[in-house]
This record gives structure tokens, sequence and C-alpha cells, in this order.
């Protein structure tokens, strides 16, 4: 592994940190055009019912409606993304017979305000037969539940199994069986900025659309299939995004309706949700209940697993079919598991949809394993560092059938962690009311899987080299703010011995970047874009390199270096010229023809997962009144190993921000419901941790080399989201006895715990 | 969401601005910082067709004390200016601990306490202490001014004693007994900047012996204004406050209050955190009278 890097390794600032930070990045919202009009959705206030009949005609009449759509005006299309599943397609763009939860769409508006949007939406008369509703997977999996999809009467719309081992034969030998249940809760994304698009369709039959989203061509390929229309015609532009976390990766219903409207009205349509629409009918993290059974060895071995997760997916399927497989790789992950067994069951209910939310499946399963490992070390009269020493996976490891871990500083984590913070020391020595805990993670670099059944590489790019010694990049990558579009630069830059300044990017417009880009989720752009980028760097390396070979008359076995601008030979670097001078004379050896390179890549032999696997583990120190419940985390610290950063100022921050969210999942974010009706409809009753409440921490990263990533890096975004409840909820069980078994952890938890309430 | 349309008026003084009020009855809403208002207008919680600011009246500024009457704080005082206001630190600290803890720093630079007190919210920060020290609103209308007691200042959530006609002028705070301390104990157990789940306020005087002459204790969010633990203040008088009285204390104060489930806590909860937070707060308040 060489560390000799420019570029690559370095904490530079991201190219957009300054137009943010003086609020001059224009997002989807900001987004003008002449003519626009105002979209606005008409949603379900039942849980579950026919719609007997719609009558848009007041809403209609209202002078300044352009438009009013409902099903009937459309081609009634199902979509999703999992188009390799054809039948789990289960949503329309605008609801017909049915309605399946309070928030589900049922008509648009489109007026010249939205002022007059919103009035026109009072207008609109829907009559509606309420059918009894299912709210939890217990009601829905209950003989004589409602049915909510008639494809479905046992309301299970599919089930993910992974299966390897003797399961019997290792219980039979276990010394200590655990078998436990845990629930675990919904969650919101909460990205900064709420969804918001602008359609606009030309006069020559194109179709036009900025949106806030994390996948350009997903939207692009279920618009086109939706509208009735060809992919090419449609243009899909991301700008800048507010974040996604998973939540942003479908094509969604207003974008449907403003491509829609704008066809029927030649103008332009905006819809932009509300904060409270976004808390209370988007899509959020999977509830789940899960079983897990484990049987160790008397020294705290783990012989046999058998992990059944039942995810409360909503009202549809979403991406809960990935969750669902996920929950079961991340249940038999970090450690050795001989023999496991997963069962996991996508259960409809009549709530909002629950999607792709950063883990996707990990967060829940990784609370549930790593609670289960303490509870483990417990019983075993072990210390809980000791006991995943003994398990932990190690690089060359295999999980049969689906993965190799081809790089893992899982165990230098563990002991890099323990040392960071006294973890042996304080383990046994802290007053009542103050404890410490561990959690830890695996998550994938993005994933060999194609549901979405892409017809293309999973992502391409193209490079442009200019006589100018500048080069343009063009990507569907999309920086959702996770910082891509300065990781690639970085990238780029090192192979073509540049600065990220000499770097120029186009990403995410789908007219203009190579086809495609699979987007933004399952932590998979730095890597599988970032391949991309250095094979289109190699293809123009390989002809710089020529004509400096002929230029100077270099003998064949010369090797050949981009580096500080220049293109030489390794071993005489005197004899070499300027990046844009090579550039000059290879377009006159090709009469004109401009200097380009392509790169694409699609992950190969690499099972059935992902191509890399990242590792870590987090400690969280707490102090818990032990009167009032009220829990306060100290402490966070992480060592984690996600191969090469490429710019660790990123990884720090991708590192922050996980450490905010799995805290809000573990103490303070709930979504509280009455039936199908979310009560918590706004910042004020939805809580995240406020800059107040993150605690100080120190980061430590592990250096290791993934051979398959982009100078050696892998995930680091998503997978630590995970850690952070299973620490707390372990700390907190040290500090007070109380383990939690069902997040998240509230006051009113630990005294009922206690015995206290 | 875009704000309804209304007329805004802007009044120099306050014989301006109670004309304003006579003028438009009913139809009409006094806005001070706006943090409550704005909000309420925005969701179409309250449709007004005139909206009066008086941020431009100079008799509503300031913070002053007068060694007899007193603390006197202005409508137009914000929750920030009070929190870090030398005098209320010195002589007042629980109220600049009450301002405080009122929601985040941007907020507190826009808000004000008389808004926090006028919007008659049952979990309203600055309640709690202002009723245990016994503060009264001064309100004013063409009419003439008239000095109202805090304790008859709430009628629920929402609804206050003030006339359509009236401005709430300024609050005063009585200049602190000899021997007296109070105290603010908040629970938000979520987040450190959140609405109080349970708060409660509490003074107490004592005499040298420490035996308790006087105790006024005010629960907020467990009831539909801020309650007075009655039961509690009488069984304090005549005692010395020990950590076993003070629990005992607690413990009736918990009868007293009449809390709700809802999303932020559980009946029960609240009525337990009643008992902690009233202990707690008595238990500051003696360590407050120096005793």
């Amino acid at each position: 592994m060489s560390t000799n890097f420019s570029v690559v390794g370095k904490s530079l600032p991201r190219s957009d940190a300054r137009i943010k930070a003086v609020g001059a990045a224009r997002y989807c919202d900001d987004i003008i055009r002449p003519g626009m009009l105002f979209g606005k959705i008409l949603r379900s206030p039942v849980a579950h019912a026919k719609i007997l009949n719609i009558d848009v005609s007041k809403a209609k009449a209202l002078p300044g409606v352009k438009s009013v759509i409902t099903a009937d005006d459309t081609l009634k299309i199902r979509f999703g993304n999992w188009r390799l599943v054809p039948e789990s397609q289960d949503e329309l763009p605008l609801a017909t017979d049915k309605v399946r939860f309070i928030g589900d769409e049922v008509a648009a508006v489109a007026a010249i305000d939205k002022d007059i949007a919103e009035e026109a939406l009072s207008l609109i008369k829907v009559d509606y037969e309420e059918l009894p509703g299912a709210f939890s997977v217990d009601e829905s999996m209950a003989e004589g539940a409602p049915v909510i999809h008639e494809a479905n009467p046992n309301n299970i719309s599919l089930q993910r199994k992974i299966d390897y081992g003797d399961l019997d034969q290792g219980f039979a030998d276990s010394h200590l069986i655990l078998d436990n249940e845990f629930t675990v809760h919904a969650t919101s994304h909460a990205y900064m900025e709420p969804c918001s698009c602008v359609a606009e369709y030309d006069h020559d039959g194109r179709l036009t659309i900025w949106t806030s989203t994390q996948t350009p061509y997903f939207v692009q390929c279920l618009l086109a299939q939706t509208l009735g229309m060809r992919e090419n015609d449609i243009r899909v532009i991301k700008p800048f995004v507010g974040g996604g976390f998973g939540g942003k990766m479908e094509l969604r219903k207003w974008e449907f309706c403003a491509a829609f409207m704008a066809r029927e009205t030649g103008r332009p349509v905006k819809f932009t949700l509300t904060r409270s629409e976004e808390l209370t009918t988007g899509r959020r993290r999977h509830p789940m209940k899960i079983r897990s059974k484990i049987g160790f060895s008397k020294d705290g071995i783990i012989l046999a697993k058998e992990f059944t997760a039942y995810l409360d997916g909503g009202a549809y399927n979403s991406m809960g079919p990935t969750a669902a497989f996920l929950c079961g790789n991340f249940g038999g992950m970090l450690y050795r598991h001989p023999n496991y067994r997963y069962n996991g069951y996508h259960v409809y209910t009549n709530k909002p949809p629950a999607g792709a939310m950063r883990g996707f499946g990990a967060p829940q399963a990784l609370f549930v394993a790593e609670t289960q490992m303490n509870m483990a070390a417990q019983e075993l009269g072990m210390d809980p560092l000791d006991i995943r020493l003994k398990n932990a996976m190690v690089t060359g490891d295999e999980i049969p059938g689906v993965a190799k871990i081809s790089s893992c500083g899982f165990k230098e984590s563990l002991l890099k962690v323990a040392e960071m913070t006294n973890w042996r020391e304080k383990r046994k020595n802290l007053k009542k009311g103050q404890g410490i805990g561990i959690g830890c993670y695996s998550f994938i670099s993005g994933g060999v899987f194609n549901w979405f059944n892409t017809r293309y590489n999973f992502t391409r790019a193209e490079v442009r080299a200019f006589d100018d010694g500048t080069v343009h990049l063009l990507t569907m990558a999309s920086d959702i703010g996770q910082g891509c579009d300065t990781v690639l630069r970085q990238i780029l830059a090192e192979e073509l011995g540049l600065e990220v300044k000499d770097i120029r990017l186009t990403a995410a417009d789908t007219a203009v970047t190579p086809q495609a880009d699979l987007g933004t989720w399952g932590s998979r752009v730095t890597l599988m874009a970032g391949n991309a980028v250095r094979k289109a760097a190699a293809e123009i390396k390989e002809q710089l390199f020529k004509v400096v070979s002929m230029k100077f008359d270099l003998n064949v076995i010369h090797d050949m270096a981009c580096k500080d601008g220049r293109i030489y030979a390794k071993n005489r670097p005197d004899r070499g010229i300027d990046f844009g001078e090579a550039v000059r004379l290879a377009q006159r050896a090709n009469r004109g023809d401009p200097i380009i390179g392509y790169g694409s890549y699609t992950p190969r032999n690499k099972g059935l997962v992902t191509p890399a696997f990242s590792f870590g583990a987090q400690v969280a120190e707490v102090e818990v009144d032990l009167e009032t419940g009220a829990i306060e985390v100290k402490e966070m610290n992480t060592a984690h190993d996600c191969g090469t950063p490429i710019n660790p100022m990123s990884v720090e921050g991708q590192l922050e921000g996980s450490v905010h969210m799995g805290l809000g999942y573990a103490l303070s974010e709930q979504f509280i419901m009455k039936g199908g009706k979310t009560l918590t409809s706004t910042f004020l009753d939805y809580k995240i941790p406020c800059a107040e409440d993150m605690p100080p921490g120190k980061s430590v990263h592990i250096d290791t080399y993934e051979p398959e990533g982009p100078f050696g890096a892998k995930e680091a975004g998503e997978g630590l989201v995970s850690p952070t409840a299973p620490a707390i909820a372990d700390a907190v069980c040290h500090a007070t006895g109380y383990r939690c078994m069902d997040l998240p952890i509230t006051p009113e938890k630990v005294l009922k715990g206690l015995g206290k309430l | 969401m875009s704000l309804p349309k209304f007329t805004y008026l802007a009044p120099a003084s306050l014989e301006e601005a109670c004309g304003l009020l006579d003028q438009y009855q009913g139809k009409i809403r006094t806005k001070a910082g706006g943090t409550d208002l704005m909000v309420r207008l925005a969701q179409r919680a309250l449709k007004p067709e005139y909206v009066m600011g008086i941020r431009n009246i100079p008799e509503l500024e300031g913070i002053s004390f007068d060694p007899d009457k007193g603390l006197r704080i202005g409508a137009m005082a914000l929750l920030s200016e009070v929190a870090d206001n030398p005098v209320v630190l010195e002589r007042y600290p629980m109220l600049s601990r009450a301002a405080k803890a009122t929601a985040t720093v941007q907020i507190r630079n826009m808000g004000t306490v008389m808004g926090n007190i006028c919007n008659a919210s049952p979990s309203a920060d600055n309640s709690p202490t202002l009723v245990a020290m016994n503060a009264s609103i001064v309100a004013v209308s063409s009419a003439g001014e008239r000095q109202i007691p805090i304790d008859e200042f709430f009628l629920g959530p929402g609804r206050n004693a003030l006339e359509a006609t009236e401005i709430a002028k300024e609050i005063l705070v009585p200049v602190p007994l000899s021997r007296s301390g109070v105290s603010y104990q908040k629970i938000s157990p979520r987040s450190k900047v959140d609405i109080a789940a349970v708060n409660v306020g509490a003074m107490v005087v004592v005499d040298e012996q420490g035996t308790c002459q006087q105790a006024r204790i005010c629960l907020g969010a467990v009831g539909p204004i801020p309650l007075r633990a009655t039961s509690a203040e009488e069984f304090l008088l005549g005692k010395v406050i020990t950590d076993e009285v003070a629990e005992k204390a607690g413990a009736l104060a918990g009868s007293d209050a009449s809390p709700i489930s809802d999303v932020r806590a559980s009946k029960e909860y609240r009525r337990l955190m009643v008992i902690i937070l009233t202990k707690r707060a008595l238990l500051e308040a003696r360590h407050g009278t120096g005793i």
C-alpha cells in the first residue's frame, strides 16, 4: 500500500462548503420558473378505506386553479424500486380504489399560488367507506386481520431467508442459550431539506425535472414507466440536496404529479412538502419485532444463532425487501456464526410506509445482536470486550455463500476503543448512576444486488482532459450532502497528478452525465463511483503516456507517472512535460479528437451482498438520574475501519452526524401514534437531539487497506449509525441494572425498569 | 406556510396602542416577540384582521429594580435580556434560570417573558417562578391601569385575565423577603433544549430557626394552568424543611397535580416528577434562605 498520496487522505475543505455556508447554494425550492404553478397533494385522512367517489368539480372551478388530477386521469401504472420482482411494485401514483394509510395520496392540485392550491384541496370531496385497520405486525398477522393488499391475504408481502450450517447441532452443543424478543421503533430521516421538485415540459416534448433526490436514474426510469414516456424524453437534474439518509431514493408521488401536471398545463409545476407532511406521512425507518436465539460454548464462543425479524412495513413495500435482507445479513455479521438461520417477514400495516434509512436494516439487527452479546457476557461472567474479541471476524473470513471479508479491522477497533476509554478500569469502578457500555457495527460498501434491474453498469464516469491543464469529470453520482463531489474530485486529482481545483465537475444530470449510476444509498458511492473514476483516469493516462514516451523516445521498460501537474518517466523525472502540454500533443496526434476517458464499475465475484465491509466499535459513557430516569450521554468514543479515508475531515463529519442520529434513535426520537395517526407532527414533539445534547468524543481510524476500494477506501457514512443505540443501552444497564429491549430508552422505561414507576 | 393577510399596526405610545385596541376590539392581536403568535398565524389557528406590534412603545421597554417596589420587567424585555440582566442575576437568579430554560437562543433573542406569560401555556417556563414569587401583571387600557395578581392571571390553556381592550404593560415582582429562597426545577427528559414535561417553582420564607413561615409552590404542565400546590404549602407551614419534610411535601404536591398523558409524558410519570421536582425545589429553596 502506497501512502505517498498528494490529494487522497487530505482533509481538504468540501467544494460545496463555502456556497452552503454563505447561503448561496440553490436547493430545489429556490428554483423559480416563468409561469410556475404550485402543487399540493390531497391525502387520505383515514387509515384504511374504500374510495367510493371523488368529486373535484368545485376545486376545478376555483379561480387560479390550473389542474386537478386523480388516479382516473392517469395511466394507473404500478411502480416501485424492486423492478426485478414486478409483483413487489405495489404503489400507484394516486390511489384508485383504496387508501391504506393516513397520508395516502389521493389527488393533486396545481394553482397559481400555494394558498389557492391549499384552498382547492379543501374543495375536493372524497367519499370513503372506512375499513378496519391493522397497526402493528401482531395485528396484521392475527387471524381475521383486515387485508391491506388483495395480493397478500396474510399481509406478509415477502419473506427473506438466510440459512447455513447445522443449527440444531449448534444449539445442542451450547452451554448457554439466550432466547429474547426485542422491539425497535420507527424514526424519521429528518433531512434538513424537505422534499421538493419542479417539473417543466418543453415545446419539443421533453420533460425536465429538478428534484431533491438521491437517485436521479430511478426517478427517470420510473417516471417514464408511470407517465408512458420514453426514458430519454425525461431529464432529471439533481440540484443541491439537503440530506437524504435513504428517504429520497424512490420515485415520489409528487414528482409524478408535478411531471404529469406540467405536461398537462404546459406550465412548470413545483411541489414542496411541509415538515409536518414529512413527519406524518413520509418514509421512516422500519419498526421491527425481532426474536433472537443464540447459543454459546462455556467459554463464550458462538455456536448457533436463529434470528427472526418481523418488519412493520407500513402500507407499501417501498425499500422493505432490501431492509428485510440486510437485517438478516447484519444479524449474522461481526462475529463468526458457524450455524445461522434468518427469517425475515415484511408485514403490511395501515401506517406510513417504512423505507430505506441510514443503515437499511442494520441498526435494528445490530441493536438486537449487540445487546444480546452484552447479555451473554453478563451471563457468562465475561467482559463484553472479551466475548467480542473471541468471536470477532477477521480478514479472510467467509460468510458461506454470501461474502468473503476482504479487509477487517474489527479486533483492532475493539482494542483501540477500550484503550481510548480506559474501558476495563471504568467497567469495574463506576459509581451508581454512572455507566459505560459498548456497541459495534459492520456495514456494506454498496450492494452487489440489482433489484432495480438496471441494464447499465452500476456506475460510470467520463473524464475529458484539456490542454489548459484542467479536466472535466462527468458522473451521475449524486452528492446529497455526504461529500462525493469533493471525494471523487480528490480521487481523480490524485490519479492525474492534478489539484482538486483543476477538476471541473458536472454531476447528476441524466441528460449530460454518463448512463447510469444507481445513486446514493447503501454507502456505495466512494467505492463504486470512485473505481469508475479511476478507470476513466487510467484511459486518459494511457493516452498521455504514449505521447510523452514518444516525445522523449523512452525505452519501453519505463514506468510513467502523473504527479504535481506533470507527466514523466518515473526514474527520469526530467523526461516529462506539463499535463496540459501532454494533452495538447495527444490531441494533435489524434488530429483533433478530444482526450476522453471512460470508466465504469460493477462488482464482480463479490458474492451476494457487497464488495467490502466496514467495521468498528463504539463506547458510550452515561449518567442516569435515578429519580427522574433522565439519561445524559457524557462521552462517545469510536474506533473504526473504513479502509483508507479519502478525506478524513469528511469521515469525521459522517461520524459526528452518525452519533447525532444514533443518539436520537437511542433516546429521544419516536413517532407517537394513535391508530394510524402520527401525533408527533412537528420538531417540537418529534425530538431530534440538539447541539447541546451532543456528547464530546474522539474517533480513531484503524488503518486498513481494502483491495477492492479506490486507494483502499470503503464505507464510512452509514454503518456508524448502528453502534450508538446498543452502546448507550449497555451503558444505561451498567449504570442502573435496567436492560432496554425495546427502543427508545425513555426515562419512563428506565424508572419502570427500576420498579419506581 | 405563508402568513394570512392582515394589517400591521405599529403604535409609538401606550396611549395610541390602547386607542387601537378600542377601535379594533375582537379583530386585533398584540404582538411582542411574535415567536408564538406568528407560528399560530401561519397555522391559521388565529385569523386576526389586525396585528399590533408593540416594539416601538418606549414605556414597555426595560428591566429595573426599586428597593421598595421590587423588580419591573417591561413587556418588551426579551427572554435573553432577563436571563442575562445583572440585577435579575443578583436578586432574582431563578427568574434568570427560568428565562434561560425557555426554548432556544434564537427564540430567546426574539421572544419576551411577558409573551411567555400572556400565552398562558400550562408548560411555560417563566410562570412557575413568577407565581412562586407572587408577581403581578400591570394591565393598561384607555380606561386606566390595574394590577392583576399572577394567581388570578391564568384562566386556562391559552387564556389569560386581560380584557380585549387591555395591553399587558409590565410584570412586577416583589422584593425578596429576608430568609427567603427560591428554586426553579424543570424536567425535559428527552433533550436539553425542550419544552417542559413538568416544571416546578417554589419560594419559602423561614424564621431564624429555619421554621417555614410562608411557602408558595407552583406546578407547571400538570393542569390547565400553572397550579398552586396548596396542600404541600399548608403542610410546610411551621415545619423545618428537612429532607424528610421536603419529601413529604413533594408527595402532597403529587396529589395536588392533575396531569394528563400526552405525547410528551404519561400522567403517571408526570405525577412522579412533580413529587421529585417539588422535593428538589424545596431543598434548593431552603438552601437559598441561608439558614
